[in-house]
């Protein structure tokens, strides 16, 4: 053996000694179980605009990477941007992580393929018509029972030209998906923090249009050494409300002057399959008592409800639909006012009560119906045909009495046969019930929101709030008949009281009218004439009633020709009815392509692809029905501006035509937290995940500024 | 009644336990172990003097980028010389990352010229867990009252690099300091870095 020999084989050896000891060369050569790749939302970028990327890490089984707060160990991943000149970069947007268990601690990080969303900013100066390259060094900490660090040095390229960005439409999904599993805003929650002795309690107030049940609610706050990450958070529940216990840390223990961090929810904070993150922000209230008050802040915002629920009330007075009501009542009041003075409050009184029983009904048939697991919202009674026809012919005979061809109140007392003393009790009973039902289809734009929250309480809620409802709208009447010498200001009866109760009357017409152009949407051109035809005949009993009917004339006359009005009037409206079926045209076959708008009827797979091609999508919710939508659309859609500006934009364009009742629609609405229409959502096609509702009164002011915020994107 | 005994036995045992675990300004929860050539360190024993604990994997990148950079062994040097006690303490489990043998650990004791005053195994984590140590390195100071004045990380920056040592703010060097200066020290908290520990 030679002297060389010898000394390679002293050398292997000791090589061969000192491998398991040499750990720190180590972990540089071991390999990576982590992918790093950077994607981007486009492929063309302009000069101004900004737009995604997304660093995509994808771990290897049982290996994962950790949240912008690590938790009890562990490191953040980070990202180091070199970028073109002119172009700046956005902090990480981090999905929200999983709480991994490392008995005895907890770490807040992520397994499988996380996507960390980053918003690139193009500088308006930037030249146009050049190839730029995106550069990204990735640090992280890949775990399993060990832990590695990571990194990458990963680009990707770009063309800068003065055109219209153009999506990469391959990681359309990929981005649509990512943007779902970032925090959402906490607009509408209520939220109050309060440190108590060694724990964080964080309550929340849903908003009115949440609908859903939030559920294994775990808070991830971004700094660290501030709560104990391993302890159990404690959920507590009350009506609308709920409280989050969380121990703090355990060795002094940093509490920010703001909590913030994010709330992940299972069931998600828009309701049901929605995004299950929440970004919150909460000053750390010094006061304890905060926190003892969450029945009594509940019941506030019940009262608040019901504060509101009166308020709406009485401005319904002034709709429309309710004014000739109003009219009408108040010309009672004025021969009451001059007739029998002391009994005028008793009338108040009773018009209150037929305002507050037919509420009471409308309400209890909701419930019911809601209850059976109908999808119903506020307005529903106008997608029946048959309520169509009956208010109609309701409103038509009102009307022909205030024509004078015939008397309501003095028949009723006669048919009644009630005393001199309660004389019109029952007109002004009928006239509360009246009053409610033709104020329903101004209920549905004008409380839909109030109303939409009353059906999502317990039952007892949503009856005070219709009650409150009922009690606004009769309040003027209550306090006009209560206080005798309001009634002073109202002029003497005499000439100006037929002019105005005849005047009213065409007023009720025009509604009969607009009742049969709903009708005619919903049913077709047919079912209208054969409305016509009822009304014809109904007038024709109303005028035998009137002509012969009246107090002055035999009491067998009056038998004979009330009979026959009788026969008329419910022969004629019972045909309708029965045969609205037969000549019904099926509402689909309606569409329209008005406004120069190309409007596309909805339907959910329809827009789903839309959404998923990357295009903006615009979707209407609307009925016939509906004022505010008619107003809206001629309002605002009507503008030439804003037809150019959806075809500029190339926005897919949805009508979800709630006319009549339709399941899918009622859904839909469902999921936005509302369920009454207007309705108006514009996704912006690239982020995908959260739309934005416009407000239910829209101008094309509104509507133009909305687009704005498409075109960067 | 043997099981009502046993029963009491274990609450007051496991009542203690939580009366010990480690807590700031009290007095630091005592303990015994061995180091790898099996010799014995009790921590009472070291009243009157300054204690640093010093939670140790060298498997963990955390903790090699203390090593590597020489940063450690330095302060370990430094401060051993003005009298101070460094414990560094291991409490992986056996078969964890970590966990080596006797035989082993004086080998790598050597090659990374350690300078703490002993290196002890707590392969049971019962040391670990009785101070409540989430990371290597995860940093300790008693005082020779015997009172813990600080826990948490080594230095201001959560990272594997070795470059960052050169810049970071060392928590455990200013702590020890101004005590050795005679300074008034207020006990202090922060957030540690670095792998788990890995525990049984």
């Amino acid at each position: 053996m030679t002297s060389k020999q010898n000394g390679l084989i002293i050398f292997s050896l000791i090589t061969l000694f000192l491998i398991p000891y040499s750990l720190f060369a180590q972990w540089d050569q071991q390999e990576s179980h982590v992918d790093a790749q950077l994607l981007s939302e486009v492929k063309i970028v302009q000069p101004g605009g900004s737009f995604w990327v997304a660093v995509q890490l994808q771990m290897q089984d049982g290996w994962h990477t950790y949240w912008r707060n690590p938790g009890d160990s562990g490191l953040e991943t980070t990202i180091d941007w070199e970028l073109p000149e002119g172009f700046s970069a956005s902090e990480i947007n981090w999905p929200y992580p999983e709480r991994i268990a490392e008995p005895p601690m907890v770490i807040y990080g992520y397994h499988d393929t996380i996507y960390l969303l980053t918003k690139i900013s193009v500088n308006k100066d930037v030249a146009a018509d050049q190839s730029v390259f995106l550069k990204a060094k990735i640090s992280w900490l890949e775990c399993e029972a060990v832990c590695i660090p990571g990194g990458a040095e990963i680009e990707v390229g770009l063309e800068v030209k003065n055109e219209r960005m153009q999506i990469n439409e391959k990681y359309t999904e990929i981005f649509a998906n990512a943007h779902a599993l970032l925090p959402i805003g906490s607009d509408g929650w209520k939220l109050q923090a309060v440190i108590e002795k060694n724990s964080l309690l964080i309550q929340a107030e849903a908003p009115t249009w949440f609908t859903g049940k939030p559920q294994k609610i775990l808070f991830f706050p971004y700094s660290t050494n501030f709560i104990n990450n391993v302890a159990e958070q404690t959920l507590s529940e009350q009506n609308r409300q709920f409280q989050l216990k969380i121990e703090l840390a355990k060795m002094k223990p940093q509490i920010p002057d703001t909590i913030k961090g994010i709330l992940v929810s299972e069931s998600g904070w828009r309701g049901e399959g929605s995004e299950h993150a929440m970004e919150v922000i909460i000053p750390v209230s010094e006061n304890l008592s905060s926190s003892a008050g969450i029945p009594l802040s509940g019941l506030n915002s019940v009262w608040l409800a019901l504060l509101f629920s009166f308020l709406g009330g009485i401005i319904l007075n002034l709709m429309p639909c309710v004014l000739p009501v109003l009219s009408i009542k108040i010309m009672g009041f004025v021969n009451q006012a001059h007739e029998e003075r002391n009994k005028s409050w008793q009338h108040g009184m009773v018009f209150t009560l037929g305002v507050l029983v037919s509420f009471w009904v409308l309400a209890g048939v909701l419930l019911i119906l809601k209850a059976g697991g109908a999808h119903l919202g506020w307005g529903f009674q106008l997608q029946s045909p048959a309520f169509l026809i009956v208010l109609s012919s309701f409103m038509f005979l009102f009307g022909l009495s205030m024509f004078g061809v015939f008397e309501i109140g003095t028949s009723l007392t006669a048919v009644g046969g009630k005393t001199q003393g309660k004389s019109g009790f029952g007109g002004s009973f009928i006239s509360g019930i009246t009053a409610t039902i033709v104020a329903t289809p101004c209920t549905a734009p004008f409380m839909g929101s109030a109303l939409g929250f009353a059906l999502t309480q317990p039952a007892w809620v949503s009856l005070m709030v219709f009650t409150f409802i009922g009690l606004g709208m009769s309040a003027p009447y209550v306090i006009l008949t209560s206080i005798p010498a309001m009634l002073k200001f109202v002029p003497k009866p005499g000439r100006w009281m037929e002019s105005m109760k005849q005047f009213m009357g065409f007023l009720l017409v025009a509604t009969v009218v607009w009742l049969l152009w709903v009708l005619g949407i919903q049913a077709g051109s047919n079912v209208v004439v054969l409305v016509l035809f009822a009304l014809l005949v109904t007038s024709i009993g109303g005028w035998i009633y009137g002509r012969w009917g009246h107090l002055a004339m035999p009491v067998r006359t009056r038998v004979i020709s009330t009979t026959v009005a009788a026969i008329l009037i419910i022969g004629a409206n019972a045909y309708a009815l029965a045969n609205v079926e037969v000549y019904a045209v099926n509402s689909a076959q309606i569409t329209q392509s008005n406004e120069g708008i190309n409007w596309e009827s909805y339907s959910e797979e329809a827009v789903q692809q839309a959404k998923l091609s990357g295009k903006p999508v615009f979707i209407d919710f609307t009925a016939a029905w509906c004022l505010s939508c008619q107003v809206n659309e001629k309002v605002a859609f009507s503008s030439e501006e804003v037809q150019n500006k959806f075809k500029e934009l190339n926005i897919r364009t949805f009508k979800a035509d709630w006319t009549s009742h339709d399941e899918t629609i009622t859904k839909a609405l469902a999921g936005y937290g509302r369920n009454s229409v207007p309705l108006y959502v514009l996704y912006s096609g690239k982020e995908g995940s959260e739309p934005q509702l416009l407000p239910e009164i829209i101008t094309p002011g509104i509507i133009l500024d909305a687009l704005k915020s498409l075109e960067y994107k | 009644m043997k099981h009502i005994i046993l029963n009491v036995v274990v609450f007051i045992f496991f009542s203690l336990m939580l009366i010990q675990a480690a807590e700031l300004d009290k007095r630091a929860p005592d303990f015994t172990l061995q180091d790898y050539n099996g010799k014995t360190y009790k921590l009472s024993d070291f009243k009157g003097k300054y204690v640093v604990l010093e939670w140790i994997n060298f498997g963990c990148p955390f903790v090699q980028k203390h090593y590597n950079s020489g940063n450690m062994q330095t302060l370990q040097k430094k401060y051993t010389e003005n009298g101070v006690i460094w414990l560094s303490i291991c409490s992986s489990a056996e078969g964890k990352q970590g966990y080596y043998t006797a035989k082993e650990l004086a080998n790598i004791a050597k090659e990374q010229g350690v300078n703490s005053t002993a290196y002890l195994i707590d392969e049971s984590g019962e040391v670990g867990k009785l101070y409540d140590a989430k990371t290597t390195p995860h940093m300790y100071i008693i005082n020779p009252k015997g009172n813990l004045i600080y826990a948490g990380a080594i230095d201001d920056v959560r990272s594997t690099n070795v470059e960052d040592v050169k810049t970071a703010k060392n928590y455990v060097s200013s702590v020890l300091n101004d005590c050795l200066a005679g300074k008034m020290v207020e006990s202090a908290a922060t957030t540690p870095y670095g792998c788990s520990v890995k525990y049984k």
